[in-house]
């Protein structure tokens, strides 16, 4: 399957994107990894260029949040995209939260996986539980 | 008018700017106190005594003067500008606008000095008032105006290069230009170095301080070196961090010490000076104060063992924010204790480990001087948008990142995947030997995060 990576906004942080662009590949995924410093807009503009059936969006710093309450706006603009599994995971507030307060705000924001603060391989763990849930019939 | 001058008029045409008189900074220059010129201090203490450095910038000129007191009052040898991060992007508009409001609100609004809008004319008060070498220390790709500042300012000292100032800091800035700009700030200090003592350049080996290999790190060190010796530059450094294995460091220094030294004769250029800095750890720092210090004390040891001219510091404060003068100022007096007390050390080689390493860098370089480009920025450009030059962990899009690193049982970094790098292959061999390769990508990732955090 088709997966189109990265992080977003102004954050630079390379070392967990890099780690889950190797992870990714060791389980079979084709991997589009558009780097740090992604802006929403070239998110959906791979997907819709490489025929991604993921996205998976990574924030360390925090500013997930600040661009997540965009995410339903910005992907009605594109055509044929309800079927995209839109995961977001890494550190997704500034400060500090609970993940039962942040999971939900973010699913409200249109993601179907949202990992605070999960280990890299759990994270992954869930995505291939899902795909496996919604394929089968 | 030479193209230098074109140059220096299209760079100067900016409102933020003072107006350069540059008659008057040649003069300046020429009469500077010898004790300005880091270059001279080498000089003088080559044999006997370790320069101790910290790091450091604050957006008001009171600040940083108050800093700089702390710092003399602990015996600091050569002292830092830290340059804040707009003036590096060179939005000069930013900058003015946010030291305005650190100076009325008496709250720092920049994560340094920024020395473009303070102005040559300002600082230059300062750094002569307490007449000790003084290093810039900034990460930007265009760094022309801030080095013609910096120099007019007696700031003698200039960090960075167009490789190690870009690829751990950028995502997309061009690499070309950025060499193209490079070129311009080596030429400038060239001619400043034939007034009085050479200014020094120093490259900035940390990179992305991430599992980098001691062979990418000192093939970068070789080529910014040549890069600046080409221009005219006369007094260099080559620098390196901490890596985490004692030993890969001592090989690290002897190698690099040995191939600066052979291929800036290969350009005939033996008689620049060069020199070696040595970073404290650079990667993720413990939280628990203690443990912080007792890893920067831990670092000196290393600085010593491997006969470093220079160390540029860290504070006990590295994994909570920008540390406090306080803090800064007591890294420094424990850095110069522990330098005071060490003494008898012993002699440490690793001949098999020096051979491996000597191999590598020199296949990488002659893959290097091999591309069919006519200058030697345009050989080390094609190299790293070909990946026979690729850092791990770098976020620019021109790298390649297919090189994989992990530590072996000794904390040793090792290459378990080459990628495009033409790592010769008994070394190659040798450094996957020293690895465990039967485990599975999971693991292998799982030890990478383990590896990166080995301080913590």
């Amino acid at each position: 399957m088709k997966v189109v990576t990265g992080v977003v906004g102004n954050d630079i942080h390379v070392v967990a994107n890099r780690l889950i662009d190797l992870s990714l590949r060791a389980r079979g995924f084709e991997v589009f990894n558009l780097g740090v410093n992604t802006y929403l807009e070239e998110f959906f503009d791979a997907v819709v260029e490489t025929g991604a059936e993921i996205l998976l969006i990574s924030s360390l710093n925090g500013e997930a949040e600040g661009w997540g309450r965009e995410v339903k706006a910005l992907k009605a603009q594109y055509k044929n995209l309800d079927d995209l599994i839109m995961m977001i995971g890494g550190n997704l507030v500034v400060g500090s939260g609970k993940a039962e307060d942040i999971v939900p705000r973010y699913k409200k924001y249109g993601f179907d996986l949202v990992c605070h603060q999960v280990d890299l391989n759990t994270g992954l763990d869930t995505l291939e539980a899902f795909i496996q849930e919604r394929n089968t019939p | 008018m030479s193209l230098l001058q074109e140059e220096r008029k299209i760079i100067l045409n900016n409102e933020f700017v003072d107006t350069f008189d540059f008659a008057e900074v040649k003069e300046f220059v020429t009469n500077a106190s010898k004790d300005l010129f880091i270059s001279h201090h080498f000089k003088q203490k080559a044999k006997d005594k370790m320069l101790v450095q910290p790091r450091g910038g604050f957006p008001t000129y009171k600040k940083q003067f108050a800093l700089y007191e702390f710092f003399v009052e602990a015996n600091v040898d050569v002292l830092p500008l830290t340059i804040d991060s707009n003036t590096r992007l060179n939005d000069y508009a930013t900058a003015s606008k946010m030291l305005r409001l650190s100076e009325a609100n008496d709250v720092d609004m920049l994560n340094g000095y920024p020395l473009v809008n303070h102005g040559y004319r300002t600082t230059r008060k300062m750094i002569t008032h307490f007449n000790k070498p003084v290093s810039l220390r900034h990460g930007t790709p265009d760094a022309r105006l801030l080095i013609e500042t910096a120099i007019a300012s007696g700031i003698f000292e200039i960090e960075g290069g167009p490789i190690t100032y870009l690829l751990p800091y950028s995502k997309n800035f061009p690499l070309d230009k950025a060499f193209l700009y490079w070129k311009y700030v080596e030429r400038v200090c060239a001619n400043y170095s034939t007034l009085n003592e050479p200014i020094n350049r120093e490259s900035f080996g940390p990179l992305t301080a991430t599992l980098v290999p001691p062979a990418i790190t000192i093939v970068i060190q070789l080529l910014e070196m040549l890069l600046s010796l080409e221009e005219g530059v006369k007094s260099f450094s080559v620098s390196f961090a901490q890596n985490g294995s004692m030993t890969q460091d001592i090989v690290t220094g002897a190698v690099l010490k040995k191939l600066a030294k052979y291929y800036a004769e290969q350009i005939d250029c033996a008689d620049a000076a060069i020199h070696l800095v040595y970073h404290q750890w650079m990667g993720a720092f413990p939280t628990n104060r203690d443990y912080a210090e007792q890893l920067i004390n831990i670092s000196t040891v290393i600085a010593s063992m491997v006969g470093a001219d220079k160390i540029i510091t860290k504070t006990r404060e590295e994994a909570v924010g920008i540390p406090t003068k306080e803090a800064n100022a007591k890294t420094v007096a424990n850095t110069q204790y522990t330098l005071r007390i060490l003494n008898g050390l012993p002699n440490v080689v690793d001949e098999e480990e020096e051979e491996i390493l000597t191999l590598e860098v020199q296949a990488i370089m002659q893959a290097v001087f091999n591309d069919a480009a006519d200058t030697l920025w345009r050989k080390v450009f094609n190299s790293i948008k070909n990946g026979i030059i690729d850092v791990p962990f770098s976020p620019h899009i021109i790298n390649h990142n297919e090189m994989i690193t992990v530590r072996d049982a000794k904390k040793n970094i090792r290459i378990i995947k080459r990628g495009n790098v033409p790592i010769p292959d008994r070394c190659y061999a040798y450094e996957k030997a020293q690895c465990d390769l039967t485990k599975d990508t999971t693991s292998i990732v799982n030890d990478i995060i383990h590896d990166i955090g080995i301080m913590q």
